[in-house]
């Protein structure tokens, strides 16, 4: 697992995480757009998905409640926003204002690229909330997490 | 290991979930390797302006902009009291999002470790569908 550095420019914050899989493209899309599939491995090792209903188009819904090794269950809902097969899934997790502090919402985007017999598996999550600080409008500095995130903790822990 | 892994994940899923916008604007404020800059320096003590200017080919106005940003973030407060205006860091933001940050890349870590596994599955199955 790698939390890589966006070089580019976005004004927007993002998170970057890239995994290399050893399976052919196709099949980690059938893994990652069927529920059948999703449920056996979303959340890893100890949790359960008794609840994953995906309606895989753009505006579908994705219904998904995740429990955890100690029963706690977490509903988690998204809307596709882009579905290009095999090669591209977007969605956007919808805002539960019932949960206070509501989770942040993200938008998602799995990017799947073809490595040989391998497939490269790109995940991008922006957050929301920043449109309405003027602040970004007047700087729209490149957003980058990760390594310089990780050397900060460093800093962070000797305080 | 695990224990603590899943702690933190709960933790981060429920209590201690940020609200979007706090997180987005902390995330904002970290985003640029000069801020970064300014608060590992920080991280050493106060300092004024100019001092944190100094390692950077930038104007003082410049650096200022990038305190305005951390400043509205809460990741640094300045003194009222003096001229000079020493920034000091605030930590307790920083350690809140490192969490959440945490939290959320142990969650994708496990799921990919997952999916890793299950592909092998889907995998074998494969031939018959």
């Amino acid at each position: 697992m790698t939390t890589a550095i966006d070089t580019g420019s976005p004004s927007e914050p993002i998170i970057v995480i890239t995994r290399i899989f050893d399976a052919a493209r196709q099949l980690v899309w059938r893994a990652i757009t069927d529920p059948k599939h999703v449920s056996q491995w979303y959340g890893g090792q100890g949790f359960t998905n008794p609840v994953c209903e995906m309606d895989v188009r753009p505006g579908g819904l994705w219904r998904h409640i995740m429990q955890a090794p100690n029963g706690a269950q977490f509903t988690i809902n998204c809307v596709f926003v882009e579905v290009v097969e095999p090669e591209r899934l977007v969605w956007r997790t919808v805002k539960d204002e019932k949960r206070q502090p509501a989770p942040p919402a993200a938008v998602h985007t799995i990017t799947l690229e073809e490595y040989g017999k391998q497939t490269k598996w790109t995940l991008v999550a922006r957050f929301d909330s920043l449109e309405d600080r003027d602040i970004t409008a007047r700087m729209g500095f490149g957003a980058m997490i990760g390594q310089g995130l990780e050397r900060m903790a460093e800093y962070l822990k000797a305080l | 290991m695990l224990g603590y892994a899943l702690n933190h994940l709960v933790n981060n899923l429920s209590v201690k979930y940020m609200p979007s916008d706090r997180l987005s604007s902390t995330l904002f404020a970290l985003s640029d390797p000069t801020r970064r800059g300014i608060l590992a320096r920080l991280a050493t003590g106060n300092a004024t302006v100019g001092e944190l200017a100094k390692p950077y080919d930038m104007s003082l106005a410049a650096v200022s902009k990038h305190l305005k940003v951390l400043e509205t973030a809460g990741l640094i407060s300045r003194g009222r009291e003096s001229q000079w205006r020493p920034c000091h860091l605030e930590a307790a933001p920083l350690r809140d999002v490192f969490e959440w940050l945490e939290g959320y890349r142990r969650f994708w870590d496990r799921s990919l470790d997952s999916l890793a596994d299950y592909l092998k599955v889907m995998q074998r199955r494969a031939p018959r569908k």
